[in-house]
Formats: C-alpha cells, sequence, structure tokens
C-alpha cells in the first residue's frame, strides 16, 4: 500500500475523546502474554533482536491518550500500559498515529518512508529501532499470531482485522473518498 | 555487450521475509547478503544465515527468479576466513551468481567455484571499457554494475566497446560519485561502507527532539537539522546539511532518491542487460510496492511504450520525498 505521506492518518477526534487514558491498562497484560506465547510458538521471530531483545522501547501512539513500554525479551517479553505522563526510562522513543505504527507492524507500511516524510518519529538507540524494525518485517507477524488462533479462525481473524485497519486508514486519510470519486 | 533479449529485473532483500515479497511481486532476480561485515548492508537485524539463504535459493528458483549474493567489501588484510566462507557458502547454496569488488573475493570464485557466476559490484567503480576488461580477462566476470557516474549516452558507447553484461541503478539511495571508495563516514565513526558494511553504523546515529524540530546526529556530530514536518534524509554525511559563511545548504549531495523508471526504453536501447533496485536496508512495504511497479514498467518497455507514471507512484517512498534522474540525464554539462 502507498499511503500518501501528507495526509495525516491520526483517529478523528470524537474517537479520541471518546477513550479515556486508563483505557489501555488492560492491554499490558493481554500483550504480554500474547508476545509470549508468540515466542513459544515462534522463537525465531525473536533471533533477529539478538542484544536488543532487552532493550526497553517506548509506543507513543500520538492519537491515543496512553503509551507502551515493550520488553521484547521472547518468553521474558514485557508489554506495560501507562498514560501519556507516566513514560519509564527508555532506550528508544516511536511516535505516531496508531494506524501508521500497526501499518508497521503488520508489514503493510514501509517504516523509513514513513520516518523520511516524518509521519512517524524516533529518538534514542537507533541500532535498537533498526533490529526491531527487521525483526518485525522479517516476522510477517499476522492479527492471529499475536491471538494464537489456527486453522480457519486464524485465516478470518486476519482477513478481518487486516482489512479493518486497511479500510481505516483510507477513512482517516479520506482516501477511499478519492478511489471511489475515481472509478 | 549489447543485448536484445528481455531486461533482467534485480531486486533488493535484506530479509528471508523481502526476499519472498520481492519474487512475488515480479523480480526477475533478487540480491541479499549474509549476516555479517561481508556484505555492505550490515545493519542489525538484517541479511541472511547460511540456512535462511538456502531456503530463499529454493524458493526462488520455485518461482523461476534467480538469488545474486552480494559479498562486496573489502577483504580484511590477514583476515580474509569470513569473505572466503561466506563465497563458498553461496556457491554450495546454489546462489546464481555472487556480486563481489574485491580481487581477493574474485579470485576465490574464480578459482574455486568457476561455475557460479561472478557480478562485479558497484563497489568495484568500473566505469571504463579498461577496467572492465581487466576483471572480465582475470576472473571471468560476466557483468557489471555501472556507477552512478555515467549518463545513458555514455552507457551506451561503453556497451559497444566491451564483451560482459551491464547492470544499470534505475531506483533507491544515491551515494557521492566515488563508489567503493568513499571513506567521508570514517572520519566521524572510524567505520566504513566499503570495510566495514556500514557508513552510518546505527549505533552512533541519533535522532533527538526539541522544540525547534528534530536534529541528526552521527558520533556526536550534528549532521542535520529538520524543522517540524520536514521531510528527512538518510543519516549520512555526504547528506548532511552545513553552514559555510551564513548559508546552509547539502555541500556533498541532496537528500533525493534515484528514479530512471521514465528512462528505461533508453536503457535498453542503450544495451542494459539488467536493471537494479536499490534498498537492501528497507522494508518489506517498499520493496513490494517498488518492484511492483518497475515490473510494470519493465513490460510495457518491452513492449515499446514507457511508463511515465511510476514517477507519481513512488514519489512517497522516496528518501526526502524527492526524485532524480542522477547521472544519466546529465543536465549539468
Amino acid at each position: 500500500m502507498v499511503l500518501d505521506p501528507n495526509k495525516d492518518a491520526s483517529l478523528p477526534e470524537p474517537i479520541r475523546r471518546f477513550l479515556p487514558a486508563f483505557s489501555g491498562r488492560p492491554l499490558g497484560p493481554l500483550l504480554t502474554q500474547a508476545m509470549r506465547s508468540l515466542a513459544q510458538r515462534r522463537p525465531e521471530a525473536f533471533e533477529r533482536l539478538g542484544e536488543f531483545c532487552k532493550a526497553h522501547f517506548l509506543i507513543d501512539p500520538t492519537d491515543l491518550p496512553f503509551i507502551f513500554h515493550v520488553v521484547p525479551d521472547g518468553r521474558a517479553a514485557l508489554v506495560h500500559t501507562t498514560g501519556k505522563n507516566g513514560a519509564l526510562p527508555s532506550d528508544v522513543v516511536i511516535r505516531g498515529p496508531i494506524l501508521l505504527l500497526l501499518g508497521i507492524l503488520d508489514g503493510s507500511l514501509d517504516g523509513d518512508a514513513l520516518f523520511f516524510h516524518r509521519a512517524i518519529s524516533v529518538s534514542g538507540r537507533t541500532e535498537a529501532v533498526v533490529a526491531l524494525r527487521n525483526a518485525i518485517e522479517d516476522a510477517e507477524l499476522r492479527p492471529s499470531d499475536l491471538l494464537g488462533l489456527g486453522g480457519n479462525v486464524a485465516r478470518f481473524a486476519d482477513s478481518g482485522i487486516l482489512g479493518g485497519l486497511s479500510l481505516a486508514r483510507q477513512i482517516v486519510t479520506g482516501t477511499h473518498r478519492r478511489e471511489r470519486t475515481d472509478s | 555487450m549489447t543485448t536484445s533479449s528481455r531486461m533482467e529485473l534485480v531486486c533488493p532483500a535484506g530479509t528471508p521475509s523481502a526476499l519472498r515479497a520481492a519474487v512475488q511481486a515480479g523480480a526477475d532476480s533478487v540480491y541479499c547478503g549474509f549476516r555479517d561485515e561481508t556484505n555492505a548492508r550490515n545493519f542489525p537485524g538484517l541479511n541472511f544465515s547460511p540456512q535462511e539463504l538456502a531456503e530463499g535459493v529454493r524458493f526462488a528458483h520455485a518461482h523461476g527468479s534467480k538469488v545474486l549474493v552480494a559479498i562486496n567489501t573489502f577483504a580484511r588484510a590477514g583476515d580474509t576466513d569470513p569473505w572466503r566462507r561466506a563465497a563458498d557458502t553461496a556457491a554450495s547454496c546454489g546462489a546464481n551468481a555472487v556480486i563481489a569488488a574485491d580481487i581477493a573475493v574474485l579470485d576465490h570464485m574464480a578459482t574455486q567455484h568457476p561455475d557460479t557466476r561472478l557480478h562485479l559490484s558497484v563497489q568495484a567503480a568500473a566505469a571504463t571499457p579498461e577496467s572492465i576488461g581487466f576483471y572480465a580477462d582475470a576472473f571471468n566476470v560476466r557483468r557489471v554494475v555501472l556507477p552512478r557516474v555515467l549518463s545513458v549516452q555514455e552507457i551506451a558507447a561503453l556497451n559497444r566497446a566491451i564483451t560482459v553484461e551491464t547492470e544499470a541503478f534505475v531506483f533507491g539511495g544515491l551515494c557521492v560519485m566515488i563508489e567503493g571508495r568513499c571513506y567521508l563516514s570514517s572520519y566521524a565513526a572510524g567505520r566504513s561502507p566499503n570495510l566495514n558494511g556500514v557508513c552510518s553504523p546505527p549505533e552512533m546515529v541519533s535522532y533527538d527532539e526539541d522544540r525547534d524540530g528534530t536534529a541528526a546526529r552521527l558520533a556526536g556530530f550534528t549532521i542535520d537539522r529538520y524543522a517540524p514536518g520536514e521531510p528527512a534524509g538518510y543519516p549520512t554525511l555526504c547528506k548532511g546539511r552545513f553552514k559555510a559563511g551564513d548559508k546552509a545548504g547539502y555541500l556533498f549531495e541532496d537528500p533525493v532518491s534515484l528514479n530512471a523508471g521514465s528512462m528505461i526504453v533508453a536503457f535498453r536501447a542503450a544495451g542494459v542487460t539488467a536493471l537494479k533496485i536499490e534498498g537492501r536496508q528497507r522494508g518489506k512495504g517498499y520493496v513490494t510496492e517498488v518492484v511492483r511497479a518497475f515490473r510494470k514498467a519493465v513490460d510495457a518497455a518491452e513492449q515499446g511504450e514507457d511508463a511515465t507514471e511510476i514517477d507519481s507512484i513512488l514519489a512517497s517512498l522516496s528518501e526526502g520525498g524527492r526524485q532524480t534522474t542522477g547521472a544519466y540525464r546529465k543536465i549539468w554539462r
């Protein structure tokens, strides 16, 4: 997917206002469990991180009221969510709209292009970001990997979630309107 | 050497998933390297283990594509084993060709693995009939990857004077015009692309944000400062913005991407055998989009059509958001 970098991909204001800061709290334990379970099923997905599996990544979706602290240490992985004011010390900070960050995670968007166009920002230990980016790229993660699903349920979940994300990106950037007009 | 057969599209892969993406998007050949300093893209988390290369070769061959292995840094005196091992592994994995620049690596391949094709890396900076002739005679090099210093007319003249195939870059990052001989970054970082496979080692790069925007630093030296929202480039010294007197500007090179997609017909007429896309350090999304766009453009060129819309398709994937045809159209002459 080629995303117009000049289009704002942030969630609309009404959705952002609807979400309180504590709404991210349940995600921490759920994502911790999902990452550890992924490491058990696909240990190779974490190998490319090398020494950076112990690095502390702060992921800040700029259009959500909470942030993620992630230590992608395979079976000892940790994900912790806090409000914007609760940032813990970190090696790396990655900031951007949530739909773009998820696009990098599922491999549908190019992280370098988003960085060049300043749609996302990165600071801290660049080598850890590069290792994380390359590990995510090669892992070809699907939503079903994180949810621990298999078979037809996995296929259904993947197509539903990825299709939904793609549509959401088109809606917030206005691309769906242009495509409809063009056709 | 001029060619009348279909032009080959040579595409980058930094990971096995990028290799699969390139093959599925229509690459005729995919180039990649090992996870060490034997290739010029030695970044954390990037590149292939021997087992991943063997699997990648099997996948590519099953889909009718070829795999070219870049062993294109210069071997270290007194410690040539990593380069020897990389060459032996590439050959044993069934790679279709090895891309090399160092005469020690070329000699090892020519004597130990004569059945594996040898391509001369752009790192060798061979751009004259005499230098290319030397590599062809001494090591049976079959193809030369051209440095990005020649105009299309000069490539046509070169092709008439040599007996090996030529491969020209058509998209991606640009280097200043001394490929294979650039030690600029080593003055700041102590390492170079030619010897260590990195010109800006990521551990020496930082992006620091403050009220005025973002400062890009290499080994503590500020090499650029971006206002909020201003497009950024790779954190290399050659693309740094410096102040001389009262004027700030790009001293060596602007942060722009090469895009010669509108010149494919001209490359064909100039006798170019293969078109190369740069970007082993880029992600799968980039590989898929760029390869797909160039597959369409090359197929159109084979039908005698041009594909000018490729510029707008790929603008969003360009470094700094800007594109150039580089030296291929030497408009400054």
